[in-house]
């Protein structure tokens, strides 16, 4: 065993996040909602998907971000290349792809007019061409939105001009999953979840292991490191410039159910795969919605991925994706099917919870948060919703961008 | 179903057909619409088998099982969604679970 149990390791290691209470208020309200959209979403990095939903040329996904009250085109061109536009045809602005993924030969067409455009988003047809007035037609492609990819997943950042590049913004996190081989798993089983609740406690509620001996006493109140077998001591806490990272190991003597062993049997492969993993289970939080979950499996390990997508100010799709690598027999299928429909049971108890707590914050009968050591990371990204919520003016699409400065990765 | 749905050495298995079930919505929902007495009848039966049955089918490239083994192949998967049911919740759907129509299988891959 590596975790070492003690109290408060994570104040002592990061003194600057302060220990007092935290406004509830971030978590609730309509004008925290909006400042959301205008200072976060509109300033950061998402991540839309990964590299293998468009593995061909012509393959694309579109999804609209209410968010950001835009839509978004993500294609792989001819060139192998994977371009972002917004998905609106130049015409009279209507959306371009309506289906959230297809393929194409070559060419999109709008199904209000059929203007027609390449892969390269250019604009390559327009019916009844002759009867416009001077169409500027080399102009008028799809309106290009930053688009970068790191180790397969695909993030857009909506700026005009993105403060940073992805890598820079993902800092140490980059460091830490660089050539982690991701792309060498499938993704195997996705759920979206229709949630009451804001995106904020959804995120939150996950942003910790205190809660798994307690809410998750049916499924696995055992898997993390225990003090006086009941309370959850992480083995690492990690916070980065936007972002942070959790990480646990399970005790020395945890048995599990029946079941989970025969399907830990059925999961041995003559080869091993690792994912550069810290803990036997490591939780990203990749600012501001997203979330990375490391596992170490049997012969070879997986990876789970969260994206937030905040509807309203009580309403959230939570984008949950689950890549293993690809089955070589029907044990290690089977295996696979075991963890799977664990991980979807329990995800289920943590759902319904995140929509009780929105109901007991949006009460207010609470006004403040109180975090212990081990929700340090919750603290943290409580610290950079008030340092993005600080920065005015907020800001505007296709306005003008300042440069953030002296935020390097710890 | 006909008596010969299941290889010969696992006829024993031909009373939980109905769990043969391709994707995982169908066999959320028969587990959902199934008794505790029922759940636990296939799981009792099929946690004896299943480490027979892997051994068949393991022998079998999985992209192209004949249909008597890939029946088996989704007992199998079977039993893994039931398994919570009869070791975490005794109980067919979760405790405190949500609404299985909002946490929708998006794509059954």
């Amino acid at each position: 065993m590596r975790t070492v149990i003690a109290d408060k390791r994570w104040a002592e290691k990061y003194p600057e996040i302060g220990t007092g209470p935290v406004s509830a208020e971030p978590l609730i309200s309509p004008e925290h909602f909006e400042l959301d959209r205008e200072n976060i979403f509109r300033r950061t990095w998402l991540n839309i998907g990964r590299v293998e939903e468009v593995p061909n040329p012509g393959d694309y996904i579109a999804k609209d971000l209410a968010m950001c009250r835009a839509s978004v085109l993500i294609i792989r061109g001819r060139d192998g290349a994977v371009r972002g536009f917004h998905n609106v045809c130049s015409h009279r602005g209507n959306k371009l792809v309506w289906d959230e993924k297809g393929t194409c030969k070559g060419t999109l067409t709008c199904g209000f007019h059929a203007w027609a455009y390449n892969t390269r988003g250019e604009l390559t047809w327009v019916p009844d061409e002759e009867n416009f007035f001077d169409l500027p037609k080399c102009d008028l492609g799809l309106t290009p939105v930053h688009t970068e990819v790191f180790e397969g997943f695909i993030f857009i950042h909506l700026a005009e001009r993105p403060p940073e590049s992805l890598r820079a913004y993902l800092g140490g996190v980059a460091d830490q999953l660089e050539g982690g081989g991701f792309g060498e798993l499938a993704l195997t089983a996705r759920y979206k979840v229709d949630e009451h609740a804001n995106w904020k406690i959804a995120l939150d509620a996950q942003n910790e292991l205190y809660h798994l001996p307690f809410q998750h006493r049916r499924t696995i109140p055992k898997f993390c490191v225990l003090k006086d077998g009941q309370f959850t001591r992480l083995l690492d806490v990690r916070l980065f410039n936007h972002h942070s990272m959790y990480s646990s190991d399970p005790p020395d003597d945890r048995v599990g159910p029946a079941t989970e062993r025969l399907a830990a049997r059925f999961s041995v492969a003559e080869t091993e795969h690792r994912l550069p993993r810290i803990g036997s289970f490591d939780f990203y939080t990749i600012f501001p919605n997203m979330a990375l979950l490391l596992f170490r499996g049997v012969s070879h390990d997986f990876y789970m991925s969260y994206n937030f997508w905040p509807q309203a100010v009580d309403r959230t799709d939570w984008d949950i994706k689950l890549y293993f690598r690809p089955a070589e027999n029907a044990g290690q299928r089977v295996g696979q099917e075991y963890f799977k429909c664990l991980l979807r049971d329990l995800l289920q108890e943590d759902a319904t919870a995140h929509e009780q707590i929105h109901i007991g914050l949006a009460s207010r009968a609470k006004k403040e948060l109180y975090f212990q050591d081990e929700e340090m990371q919750i603290r943290y990204f409580h610290t950079v919703l008030e340092r993005f919520y600080a920065e005015a003016p907020p800001y505007s699409l296709g306005g003008p961008t300042e440069r953030r400065e002296g935020e390097g990765a710890r | 179903m006909s008596a010969s749905t299941l290889p010969a050495e696992f006829a024993d298995l031909e009373p939980f057909i109905d769990w043969a079930l391709a994707t995982e919505q169908e066999r959320t929902g028969q587990r959902l619409a199934s008794s505790m007495e029922d759940i636990q009848a296939f799981y009792d039966r099929m946690s004896a088998r299943v480490e027979a049955v892997m051994a068949y089918l393991n022998a079998l490239p999985l992209d192209a099982l004949p249909p008597e083994a890939e029946r088996l192949f989704h007992l199998s998967l079977s039993l893994m969604e039931v398994a919570n049911a009869v070791e975490m919740f005794q109980n067919p759907a979760v405790i405190n679970g949500f609404d299985v129509r909002r946490f929708a299988p998006v794509e059954d891959v």
